[in-house]
């Protein structure tokens, strides 16, 4: 319970965090920034925005966050994950072989470097192998 | 235009239902009931993932999205973007931007950039570091074209068996453009490569929210000074004679012609000349083939460490039928034109061959337009199902190297290089 109630003050504390530096890059790196849309609106090309005469291009990036299966572990891999990419990386994937769930996650903290303790990697692992393997995907 | 083209196109048929009294007229041609079905072939039908069986359609099974500067593309992940053509696009030779797939490996990608701020740096080990504003590398350097495939080293990792995870790709990750710009080697001889120089690093805009340093933080390429494939590599600033859209890589995308699109650097922005061999992530151990007969292995040997691998580099020959798709019947003993694209990172594509009986019997497709060695190459041929049945068509390209396809599937744990002989069941139906 202590536990559950942990996590998601940090992934609170994260997105705020996210905000804040999102602000700020964007008044000066004018990269990675996304917002919310909904799948299945096509919004038809309009004039150009009116960027300052030398930039080009925008646009944030439309955000299509998938619905992960509910269960114990999914706030935990929607914040961790969601750091550095989108969890369609899980949903897009063919049905995993156990093993290979816990190969990606360990990937994602060596050679990625994402930074997760060690008791909720193995909570990642867990709710990917429960819900995202050939035996048990279902949606 | 002949009569037949004329009264096909668009406007063709519209002025012939205008001139036969419009809406009336069309059920007279139309059943109800057909005129009913018309539904969008995704309003529900497709699957959301495939596996662990191979992906049997042509595309990846996404929902479409709209990106900023694209058509409505098929999507693999929003954060960072990637995005599928569908297959229709790939019906001409030159593939249109705002429908070019996209793919980014970190989830910061440049939303603009501002062509004030922004140069062409290249330093590292040369004689003099230098840096080049859009203006001065379009006035300074003599202007080149060439037509180019450009595919992701991924495209098609849906039909491996097992599968292995990844951008889970159709055969939709790539496209062929006309691009424009400088050659790679003025850029170096201005800034002069020192002696003792090994290699040639790429970077672009993008970053990662992962530490510095680590493959997160961010995209590093690299190539060896020694390929002859620098001597061919452009600093593109216009595709298809248009600015890049962001998403493809603006201001400027290196073109590696033949080489899978790992290497086409986008939004390049440092080109480092290094004295030693790069072995960050994205080289080592990232986008590695086996050093085997067509890059091929099993997930045995690699478990038991028996396989030695080497970084990606040329496109095997690959060839596609984009229509008919198989949505549709064709009506038994009508005539209709069996159309797609080759290409083949080895050199042209010299012969284009297809079969309706799975690939037992072949004969040659014609071949289309020639825009050079690194190019889609169009093919057609004319196919009459002689009876109601299912077909299976085939279609194999072979290059100027004497490479050809085959029809063994391929396996490696990056799941790269695919190009297995493309096959497309068409039925033909009873007709009068």
């Amino acid at each position: 319970m202590q536990m559950n109630r942990r996590v998601p003050v940090a992934v609170l504390v994260f997105c705020f965090a996210l905000t804040l530096a999102g602000v700020g890059v964007y008044a000066e790196l004018q990269k990675g920034q996304y917002q919310a849309a909904t799948l299945g609106q096509f919004p038809q090309t309009s004039p150009s925005e009116s960027l300052p005469d030398s930039q080009y291009g925008g646009r944030a990036y439309p955000l299509y966050p998938p619905e992960l299966v509910a269960g114990e572990g999914k706030a935990e891999v929607e914040g961790y994950c969601s750091m550095c990419h989108s969890t369609r990386y899980i949903t897009m994937q063919p049905p995993l072989p156990a093993a290979a769930w816990e190969t990606e996650v360990t990937k994602m903290k060596k050679t990625f470097g994402a930074t997760i303790p060690d008791e909720v990697t193995s909570k990642i692992v867990r709710y990917l192998q429960a819900h995202y393997t050939p035996e048990t995907r279902k949606q | 235009m002949d009569a037949t083209e004329r009264f096909l196109s668009r406007r063709g048929l519209l002025k012939a239902l205008g001139a036969a009294g419009g809406g009336l007229a069309l059920s007279r041609w139309v059943g109800r009931d057909t005129a009913m079905a018309q539904e969008p072939a995704s309003s529900g039908a497709i699957e959301s993932f495939t596996g662990p069986g191979a992906n049997q359609r042509w595309n990846s099974v996404g929902p479409y999205v709209t990106e900023p500067q694209k058509a409505p593309l098929l999507l693999l992940t929003d954060r960072p973007v990637q995005l599928e053509t569908p297959r229709h696009y790939f019906s001409t030779a030159f593939t249109p931007n705002d429908a070019f797939y996209v793919r980014w490996h970190l989830d910061g990608i440049p939303n603009n950039v501002d062509l004030k701020e922004w140069r062409l740096q290249i330093e590292g080990n040369v004689t003099k570091s230098l840096g080049f504003s859009l203006p001065e590398l379009i006035q300074k350097f003599k202007a080149v074209s060439i037509a180019a495939v450009n595919q992701c080293s991924g495209n098609s990792r849906s039909r491996l068996q097992p599968r292995v995870a990844g951008g889970q790709w159709g055969n939709g990750a790539m496209g062929n453009a006309m691009w424009t710009g400088v050659r790679l080697r003025e850029l170096f001889d201005a800034a002069g490569v020192k002696t003792g120089s090994v290699q040639v690093q790429f970077q672009g805009l993008e970053t990662g929210s992962g530490p510095k340093g680590m493959a997160s933080g961010s995209f590093l390429k690299s190539l060896d000074l020694a390929n002859p494939v620098l001597d061919e590599c452009v600093v593109a600033y216009l595709m298809n004679g248009e600015p890049l859209p962001m998403l493809n890589g603006f201001p400027v995308r290196l073109i590696v012609p033949g080489y899978f699109a790992t290497y086409w650097m986008k939004c390049l922005s440092w080109i480092r000349v290094l004295d030693a061999t790069d072995e960050n992530f994205w080289m080592k151990p990232g986008y590695r083939i086996p050093d085997t007969p067509k890059g091929n292995t099993t997930p045995d040997d690699v478990k038991a460490g028996k396989v030695n691998m080497v970084p990606i580099a040329k496109m095997p020959v690959r060839s596609f039928l984009v229509s008919p798709d198989g949505s549709s019947k064709i009506p038994a003993g009508m005539r209709v034109t069996l159309r797609g694209i080759a290409f083949s990172g080895y050199g042209r594509v010299t012969r284009v061959e297809i079969s309706d009986d799975g690939g037992k019997n072949w004969s040659a497709a014609k071949l289309g337009e020639d825009y050079g060695a690194y190019s889609f190459r169009t093919w057609e041929a004319a196919w009459t199902p002689k009876s109601p049945g299912k077909y299976t068509v085939a279609v194999r390209a072979t290059d100027e190297k004497g490479n050809t396809q085959p029809d063994e599937p391929v396996w490696n744990p990056g799941g790269y290089l695919w190009n297995r002989i493309e096959k497309q069941e068409l039925v033909a139906g009873t007709a009068g």
